[in-house]
């Protein structure tokens, strides 16, 4: 198992390096000016040579990128943000610790909702709660966020109070932007659950526990649901991913000062650090969930052994 | 069976791993809050005993503040908030007319080359350092030296020489003749901030101005949370004894989220919101507890248009587009009927301001000036626009419209750095929705950036490389003019001869938008888009 995890992480080494050359080209041969954008029209010709020589960014792509990597790799960090001058490092860590939090707990209660309908579904196929079910989550993977979260807004904060419309701080401002974000998360996770089921409950398996007179519930809980879970877990892993890359339609609706508004202040900014940093630790965060999702699968099915 | 405990127990403390990491990370949140909130009460414990104020004001803005020194930074909402933390040796009414602040008086010399100012005595910085002419010096001498690059250096290149007279009486004497100098020095980047702050930065380059705001101001500076607030504290010794803050602080809130900032309104979450999308003015102005205020803004929304093509090159051509718009239309439709026809080539609001005859919607006008011009059978073109709501709109309004003279005009909807940079590369520059608000409030700044022809790009802001000698001449001339009458008669000659040339579809002035909850008092809204909440009272 240790063996296969080092493996696996030094594997990522050369990903890592493609992904640092393919972000750093992204963000610097896309167009717009950092000194443009963020001093406007009226800065005069030597002004803003003037900037752009003092940002490095006349400097050769070779030289701007070897300045970044150093940063990166001797010093630990991802220099300064050109919009706020503060080490883009501390921002990314902060701002980390919100999305993780809204991300975990709409992800807790998108698995919980998406398994117990994604079995309630499977086990009474055809039935009316197996299509009130169905229905629901094509319903849900339909909404747009952005409508889900203004009417949940309008409803929940503006009408009954309940909740404060945005911001952090409390238990209560995580309770909207997590159910809007968990929404068709839970609804996907359902859907594969289902068919995922569907499938195992034909295999031999499952006939020949039938036949010896267990019981339904103990056959899929037990039996079943292991070995159904393998793609919804791959599945979930890879949502996972992208919630923790920052939901910027929630994040903006709610106010939320997570990684996803970040990144659209950053490349609204041309904040060249902040930008190139985002992506390559998004990168990194879908490296180590796949590998997580990896160890998973011989925690939940011991026949899958890894090598 | 034993496989499956393993995995029970497995199952549970990973579940049980995810749930101390939720409640850690909130607990976190918490924490974080509840010790701020011990802190803020016992600050705010200890600004009860000494004033009459003790609430804070929420005000939401609709982005983040780039930053907080007012010469580094060109977006309102930072100067929103820069406004409550420093002051300038002048400012600007409600109604933009220019009144002392820390100066007591001012005065132009004869040839209008130099203006000098005598200030008040006995005004300190929130760091106890005194205010005095030389901090006037130190401040415009270090905005304007381009090698610390700060984005309002442009600003004063005006400036030749800033000359002490005494403690409290400095001179500023420009290059050349230049009546908008009081103007310039009523703008927020011309305020002041501590000289304490410019030798720390001086001795050291990584020192970040933008983020330690030191002024003379009624606010001093709290906490800037990225992505969260702005907290800014009653100051204890301001020196204005008939203005002294009521609050006992301000929260600056960006909200990027129209919607949202209008909902948190609605329940109280914020007592101030800037902004206010138009279809929401409306609403909120039948809700119990607000109060909106709709007032003109120095804004001007225009089709810009590329002298480059041979095709706007003839006037006709461009005057049939002026014809081929009916702005009143556009007005309700996009605006909600929040705006003003534009008539001339700035703002009504702005000073130096002289109205035109507007182009009145004329469609066969429109048709025969195109025929006249060769084009009797239209042209296309590509109309770029920023990809922002309410520019997408006014942009697809105008396409509908030119059609019908003809103009087969396709959108395309860019993100605002890719368009800047495809203008001032003039990447096949052909029509392109414009905004320009004169922060000056003068004609000057108004004018020149826009039809100068010192400022074609690349970076400036006159794309369409629009180049008239006499406009030229013109805009040195009203500078130039030691008398109001004179600066008045020279802009008045300029706006006509532009606003006949035409180079622009002039479209419309919109309205400000500001809404604020009923128990908050003394909120001024003005035309430059600012909002003052300096001396704002909550009941």
């Amino acid at each position: 198992m240790l063996t296969f995890i080092i493996r696996r992480i030094i594997g990522m080494i050369p990903i890592l390096f493609i992904i640092s050359i393919l972000s750093f080209l992204f963000v610097h041969l896309s167009p717009g000016d950092p000194v443009r954008i963020m001093y406007g029209a009226e800065i005069s010709q030597e002004a803003y040579e003037s900037l752009r020589e003092k940002m490095g960014l006349n400097d050769p792509l070779y030289t701007q990128y070897g300045r970044y990597m150093y940063d990166l790799l001797v010093h630990g960090d991802f220099g300064v943000s050109y919009r706020t001058k503060s080490g883009v490092s501390d921002e990314i860590l902060r701002r980390f610790g919100y999305t993780l939090v809204l991300t975990l707990v709409s992800m807790i209660w998108a698995i919980v909702i998406g398994i117990v309908v994604g079995i309630v579904s499977a086990t009474r196929r055809n039935s009316l709660s197996d299509r009130v079910g169905m229905i629901s989550t094509v319903t849900a993977i339909s909404v747009p966020e952005f409508w889900l979260g203004i009417m949940l807004m309008q409803i929940f904060s503006v009408q009954l109070g309940w909740f404060p419309t945005s911001g952090t701080g409390t238990l209560s401002h995580l309770i909207l932007p997590s159910i809007t974000l968990g929404f068709g998360v839970a609804a996907i996770i359902a859907r594969f659950t289902r068919s995922s089921l569907l499938e195992v409950l034909n295999e031999d398996f499952v006939r020949t526990a039938r036949a010896k007179g267990q019981k339904e519930s103990f056959i899929v809980w037990v039996h079943v649901l292991r070995n159904a879970l393998i793609p919804v877990v791959t599945m979930t892993g890879l949502q996972f991913g992208f919630l923790l890359g920052g939901s910027v339609v929630v994040e903006q609706v709610f106010s939320w000062p997570g990684l996803g508004s970040y990144l659209i202040d950053s490349i609204l900014s041309r904040d060249y650090p902040v930008t190139q940093a985002l992506i390559f630790l998004f990168s990194i965060q879908f490296l180590v969930v796949n590998l997580l999702v990896d160890l998973s699968y011989g925690i939940l099915n011991p026949q899958i052994r890894l090598k | 069976m034993k496989v499956l405990r393993w995995k029970q127990l497995s199952s549970m403390i990973f579940l049980l791993l995810i749930v101390m990491s939720v409640v850690v990370g909130c607990s976190k949140d918490n924490s974080t809050k509840s010790n701020s909130d011990q802190k803020e009460t016992k600050e705010t414990a200890e600004q009860d005993a000494s004033k009459k104020g003790s609430k804070e004001l929420v005000v939401v803005l609709e982005g983040e503040p780039t930053s907080l020194d007012p010469q580094n930074s060109t977006d309102g909402n930072s100067s929103n908030v820069q406004e409550s933390i420093f002051e300038g040796l002048l400012t600007f009414d409600s109604e933009m007319k220019l009144v002392p602040l820390l100066a007591k008086n001012y005065s132009f010399n004869e040839d209008a080359t130099a203006i000098t100012f005598e200030l008040k005595e006995g005004i300190v910085f929130h760091d106890g350092t005194p205010f005095n002419a030389e901090v006037v010096k130190a401040n415009l001498d270090f905005v304007r030296n381009e090698e610390n690059g700060l984005a309002r250096a442009s600003f004063f290149e005006f400036i030749n020489e800033v000359v002490v007279d005494n403690e409290y009486k400095v001179t500023i004497k420009s290059k050349e003749p230049n009546s908008a100098m009081a103007a310039y020095m009523a703008h927020a980047s011309a305020s002041f901030k501590s000289v304490e702050e410019i030798k720390k930065k001086q001795a050291d380059s990584n020192y970040n101005l933008d983020r330690n705001p030191v002024g003379t101001g009624p606010f001093t500076f709290g906490e800037w949370r990225d992505g969260v607030h702005v907290k800014l504290k009653a100051s204890d010794n301001y020196w204005d004894k008939d203005n002294q803050p009521k609050l006992s602080g301000i929260v600056f809130k960006p909200v990027t989220e129209a919607n949202t900032r209008v909902n948190m309104l609605k329940t109280g979450e914020a007592d101030v919101v800037t902004k206010l999308p138009t279809q929401s003015v409306k609403e909120l102005s039948d809700t119990e507890g607000i109060d909106v205020f709709t007032g003109p803004s120095l804004n001007l929304f225009y089709v810009g248009m590329s002298l480059k093509h041979e095709k706007y090159q003839d006037v006709r051509v461009r005057q049939a587009l002026n014809y081929a718009v009916n702005k009143d239309q556009l007005i309700s439709q996009v605006m909600d009927g929040y705006g003003v026809v534009a008539d001339s080539a700035i703002a009504p609001g702005v000073s130096g301001y002289a109205k035109q005859e507007a182009y009145e919607y004329n469609l066969e006008k429109a048709k025969q000036l195109l025929a006249d011009a060769g084009y009797e059978k239209g042209f296309k073109a590509t109309l770029w626009t920023r990809n922002e709501t309410e520019f997408i709109a006014v942009a697809e309004n105008v396409a509908i419209q030119l059609k019908a003279a003809g103009i087969e005009v396709e959108v395309q909807a860019l993100e605002s750095g890719t368009l800047f940079d495809k203008l001032d590369n003039n990447q096949g520059t052909d029509l392109w929705i414009g905004r320009w608000s004169p922060s000056t409030g003068e004609a000057d700044w108004g004018l020149r950036p826009n039809f100068g022809s010192d400022r074609v790009p690349p970076s400036y802001n006159n794309s369409g490389f629009y180049v008239n000698k006499e406009v030229d001449q013109l805009l040195q001339k009203a500078l130039q003019s030691p008398t109001e009458e004179g600066r008045l008669e020279n802009y008045g000659k300029l706006q006509e001869i532009v606003f006949k040339d035409a180079p622009w579809i002039f479209l419309y002035v919109p309205e400000n938008s500001v809404a604020k909850r009923s128990n908050v008092d003394n909120v001024t809204i003005l035309p430059s888009d600012d909002v003052r909440v300096n001396g704002a009272e909550k009941k």
